[in-house]
């Protein structure tokens, strides 16, 4: 076993998956990444190539995504982070793991609450800015005023996650396939 | 302890007074954030979670009545918190001087701000600590909602270390199994996963070293045993991933189409997965056997067959006539297989495992996807979940973005839209289309219906009549076909209704179509095994089971033809002419739920057809695996992205819904029927020569009765199965449970509303204290300037801080907190500034009154955790 069982019990991986995801990380640099993780090389990805991948490309939250993620919160990824990154988004991963780590995606300032700000990102990522900025506004102030239970104006993970309980879409489409 | 004291000390020269001296006041903030802040400050300050806050409660404690309780429960320490000890505190501190002028030491009370991230019970370790400093008389404790340990913010060593040996401590207690599942389920990185992991481990072993240092034999046996299962497992998991069918193309589909799509796909790949098992099975208990006894088919084979089922095929394994009634016995042992026996039970075996299988996968749905239906729809978890992350094409993101906005902009426009009420008359006028719609919709059903039992009638003339085989067999023909183009002509029709019909919502529109297609469809599979077990079974013709095999042969071979058709001409020709002749109608888009609902029916098929032709699994599979494969194709050349929202988890139940309610059922109750109520053909089959089929089990009990060993078969035979007592009291005791059941989640959901309104309310609260508390600083803030100025020259630093810390409240709820405290060495300042000392306290009645809002919100945030002790802790 090339990386150890720790990162077996860690990670909500079968083995064959696992050992699949090592390939696609060392996919993305033959020459930087070993195939020997026995003696614990430090090697980290930049977010360029992570960005890169075929899974992320595309995908307007992949900056994001992999700052959530990346243990320097750059978006640079060692192997751990990136088996950590798709084992949440993996079908295995409970809800609730899910919704703190979606929480953190939309969370762009990192100040732990959903604010306007981070939902007018939101907003604008999920549209390519085709909304006017009123229509932003209008849209930010109606999911403020719906999923905020404790009215203080801004989501916090509780909010988040009661509103994830009613949104039985979300498991599969915060899923990616690898 | 000491060092650290003593580097506080070296850090703050102020503080050597304030284990003894009383003059520092605080107010507490019963908020989250200002609480988050003081813990940040004094961790940062301390470099420890605890710390010493003196504060002047007397008057404010004696005033509020929620106090006492408040503080009462807070005492969750009696050893710490004696009277006792209070006095002693109070009286060494009123020895000095300097604070025992300004205030009497009875008065004082410590209050000892304990943080602790956890909502549990406040460790241990952390109480001894602050015992050594000598000074805890109350332990502010905040629930975890308060104070909620967030990964991403500043690392608190000591605090996050204790946290985590609490963790460490509850995971080393529980089975490895478990553990490893809690461990993958912290939001941690995997670093400190990993971490935590080999602490547990480590807890662990010293826990086993300590308690007993032998292993002995037999746990060394299991452990390896336990090891090696795990290794198998690993391997077996690893070749059963190869088995997983799809997965690149499923990846690919979703990538372009997004989830909704994709469900479809998955629907098909769950359905083949039942096909699969039930072909393993009757192939291995029904045919095998079969095959071994059989002689050689003399028929000859003219490929017309493939498509009637009839000729070639009557005597092969195919059908239930084929199959012999007797004992197969090999003569070499004595062993011997009794086909009746082993046809009624693998099929009823294979029923009741598909039952259970079905009820399992429909709860789990249920479970997953209607956890509160009725306050599912909302802007904010459309947007917030909206994204598909499946999606990895660039052109299907990009389309994804403008349906997104068009979408976003809509229901913007519905806002307005919505507050437009309908007059009476266009009221009525809808309804009134409504009902014309749904009965033209039965009607239409009810005349398939009509003509569907009227074709099967003549046709089972028409193989009386006396004419050429090969006529006879296209002859039989002519049903299925008519048959599979009302099943794809109708639903066309159904979808124009949509023209006339005006829904408020798009998902009303597309249940009643879905409703409207099941009644077509169940109705026409109705009609069928009402001729099939009225008119066929009755009509005394050579083995009428084979000829029903036939039937349901030829239904699903020419509705699988039909449905490569319609995939043809529904999507290849409608996106030739879309994109080429008339540009308006665009490229198409893949209808799930026709293709869904055309899946349940063919299965229903395949569900009755199981009796009388064992291997239509077989059938099935290669269907469904070309219907894969074409579908596929289809949809990548030929479709676009749906356009509209499809709320696939809540539509997959709703499929395996009615998967199980009125096809599977359906199926059941036509089984019974066959079972109990229809006279096996005379000529063919296992059952030949019985009156009924249950007679092959009922004669196979009376054999067992003689022999004492099996006794215990027969009385669970005659006892439970065959007995209506059992069943009428089962039945019974299952209407009590669902009742029950039914009322405790009424009673639940009366709690869930009545807990909501109170998030409601506290948040309110919260909003209206704090308005108070901010207003209430902002008129206070002067006092305190003056009253630094009167105090020494060393007071500087902390005026600095008192307007920091100020203008901090002021801005609403700041940010992450960490503007709260750019300054770790004006730790305690805020303490003295925000309240003036307590000799101005009768004049400041402002004072009082904030801290008891202080309280308030306090108590209301430990509601929960009340504690009954009702102690008096005063001097």
């Amino acid at each position: 076993c090339k990386l150890g069982q720790s990162v077996f019990l860690c990670c909500l991986y079968t083995f064959p998956s696992l050992s699949r995801l090592f390939y696609r990380y060392r996919d993305l640099a033959p020459q930087l990444v070993p195939l020997s993780y026995i003696d614990k090389p430090d090697v980290k990805l930049p977010y360029e190539l992570i960005g890169s991948m075929a899974e992320l490309k595309d995908n307007p939250f992949r900056q994001r995504i992999a700052e959530v993620f990346s243990e320097d919160g750059e978006g640079n990824m060692t192997l751990d982070d990136f088996l950590d990154m798709f084992s949440v988004l993996s079908e295995m991963a409970p809800r609730d793991l899910k919704a703190y780590y979606a929480f953190k995606i939309y969370d762009f300032n990192n100040d732990d609450y959903i604010c306007k700000s981070d939902l007018e990102k939101t907003v604008n990522k999920l549209t390519r800015n085709e909304l006017t900025l009123e229509e932003v506004c209008l849209v930010c102030d109606k999911v403020i005023d719906e999923a905020d239970q404790d009215n203080d104006g801004r989501l916090s993970v509780e909010d988040f996650q009661h509103m994830i309980a009613r949104a039985p879409d979300f498991l599969s489409t915060f899923h990616i396939r690898i | 302890m000491d060092t650290q004291s003593n580097q506080l000390k070296e850090k703050h020269p102020d503080i050597e007074s304030l284990g003894s001296t009383s003059e520092k006041r605080q107010t507490h903030f019963p908020f989250s954030h200002p609480f988050k802040w003081i813990q940040r400050k004094l961790a940062l300050s301390t470099n420890a979670t605890i710390s010493i806050v003196y504060s002047n409660l007397k008057g404010e404690i004696a005033e509020d009545p929620h106090s006492e309780h408040l503080l009462a429960d807070t005492l969750d320490f009696p050893g710490l918190l004696t009277p006792e000890s209070l006095n002693a505190e109070g009286e060494r501190s009123s020895e000095l001087p300097e604070s025992s002028s300004q205030v009497a030491a009875s008065d004082q009370k410590m209050v000892f701000v304990n943080f602790s991230h956890s909502s549990a019970s406040i460790e241990e370790g952390s109480f001894s600590q602050s015992y050594n400093r000598r000074q805890a008389d109350l332990v502010y404790r905040m629930p975890s909602s308060l104070l909620r340990l967030d990964s991403n913010a500043e690392t608190y060593d000591k605090d996050k270390y204790k946290h985590e040996e609490k963790l460490i401590k509850n995971l080393a207690s529980i089975s490895s199994k478990e553990r490893v599942k809690a461990i993958q389920k912290t939001p941690k990185t995997m670093k400190e996963k990993r971490d935590i992991r080999n602490k547990v481990l480590m807890e662990k072993t010293k826990k086993s070293v300590s308690s007993s240092t032998q292993i002995n034999c037999c746990t060394q046996c299991l452990y390896k045993t336990a090891l090696s299962y795990q290794r198998f497992k690993n391997g077996m998991s690893e070749y059963l991933h190869l088995l997983q069918l799809w997965q690149k193309t499923l990846k690919v589909i979703g990538g372009k189409f997004g989830t909704s799509v994709l469900s479809y796909f998955v629907f098909l790949k769950w359905l083949l997965t039942f096909n699969i098992f039930s072909f393993l099975v009757n192939f291995s208990f029904i045919t095998i056997p079969q095959l071994i006894a059989s002689g050689p088919n003399n028929l000859s084979f003219n490929g017309l067959e493939l498509l009637t089922g009839a000729g070639y095929f009557k005597k092969t394994v195919l059908y239930y006539g084929f199959y012999t009634n007797s004992t197969i016995t090999k003569t070499e042992n004595n062993s011997s297989y009794d086909m009746q026996l082993a046809y009624i039970f693998t099929i009823g075996i294979y029923f009741i495992i598909c039952f259970f299988s079905l009820v399992y996968s429909m709860a789990k749905s249920f479970r997953k996807n209607f956890i509160n239906p009725q306050t599912y729809s909302g802007s904010a978890a459309k947007l917030l979940c909206i994204w598909d992350f499946n999606i990895t094409n660039e052109k299907a993101v990009k389309l994804k973005q403008s349906n997104l906005s068009t979408q976003i902009k809509e229901s913007l426009s519905e806002v307005t839209l919505e507050v437009l009420n309908l007059s009476p008359k266009q009221r009525i006028a809808r309804i009134a289309v409504h009902l014309l719609v749904w009965m033209a919709s039965l009607g239409i059903a009810a005349a398939c219906c009509a003509g569907v039992y009227f074709f099967s009638r003549n046709n089972l003339q028409l193989l009386e009549g006396n004419k050429s085989e090969l006529e006879n067999e296209a002859a039989t023909l002519v049903l299925p076909i008519v048959v599979s183009l009302l099943n794809l002509l109708i639903p066309f029709c159904f979808a124009l209704f949509g023209l006339i019909e005006k829904f408020q919502y798009p998902r009303h529109q597309l249940y009643a179509t879905v409703i409207r297609n099941v009644f077509l469809k169940i109705a026409i599979i109705g009609i069928l095994c009402y001729y099939w077990l009225n008119d066929v079974a009755t009509s005394e013709k050579e083995c009428w089971e084979s000829l029903v095999g036939q039937d349901i042969y030829r239904l699903i071979v020419i509705d699988f033809i039909f449905c490569l058709l319609a995939s043809f001409f529904g999507e290849f020709v409608r996106r030739i002419i879309g994109t080429k002749c008339c540009k308006k109608l665009g490229v198409p888009e893949f209808d799930i739920a026709r293709n869904v609902l055309d899946l349940i029916y063919t299965q229903t098929l395949a569900w009755i057809g199981i009796f009388f032709a064992p291997l239509m699994p077989a059938m099935q599979i290669i269907s469904f695996f070309i219907i894969f494969y074409v579908k596929k194709v289809s949809l990548m050349r030929n479709c676009q992205p749906p356009r509209k929202v499809w709320r696939a988890s809540q539509m997959t139940t709703l499929f395996i819904f009615l998967l199980f309610f009125p096809s599977f059922t359906g199926v059941l109750s036509v089984m019974a029927v066959i079972i109990w109520r229809r006279t096996p053909s005379k000529q063919c089959g296992p059952f030949q020569g019985l009156t009924s089929i249950i007679d092959a089990v009922s004669g196979w009990m009376h054999i067992l009765d003689s022999y004492s060993s099996s006794k215990w078969v027969v009385w669970i035979y005659y006892n439970l199965i065959g007995s209506v007592h059992f069943f009428f009291i089962l039945t019974v005791i299952v209407l009590i449970i669902t009742y029950l059941y039914w009322q405790i989640i009424e009673g639940r959901r009366i709690m869930v509303r009545l807990l909501h309104e109170q998030i409601i309310n506290e948040g309110k609260d919260k909003m209206f204290l704090l308005n108070k508390l901010r207003a209430l600083q902002t008129s206070k803030l002067d006092p305190p300037k003056e009253q630094q100025e009167r105090s020494s020259s060393s007071y500087q630093p902390y005026r600095r801080a008192a307007l920091q810390m100020t203008a901090s409240i002021e801005r609403p709820f700041g940010r992450n907190g960490r503007d709260f405290y750019v300054e770790p060495s004006s730790a305690r300042i805020p303490e003295k500034t925000s309240l003036p000392p307590a000799d101005t306290e009768g004049c400041q009645p402002g004072i009082s009154e904030t801290l008891a809002l202080a309280l308030r919100a306090r108590q209301q945030a430990e509601w929960e955790m009340e504690d009954n002790d009702d102690e008096d802790f005063r001097p």
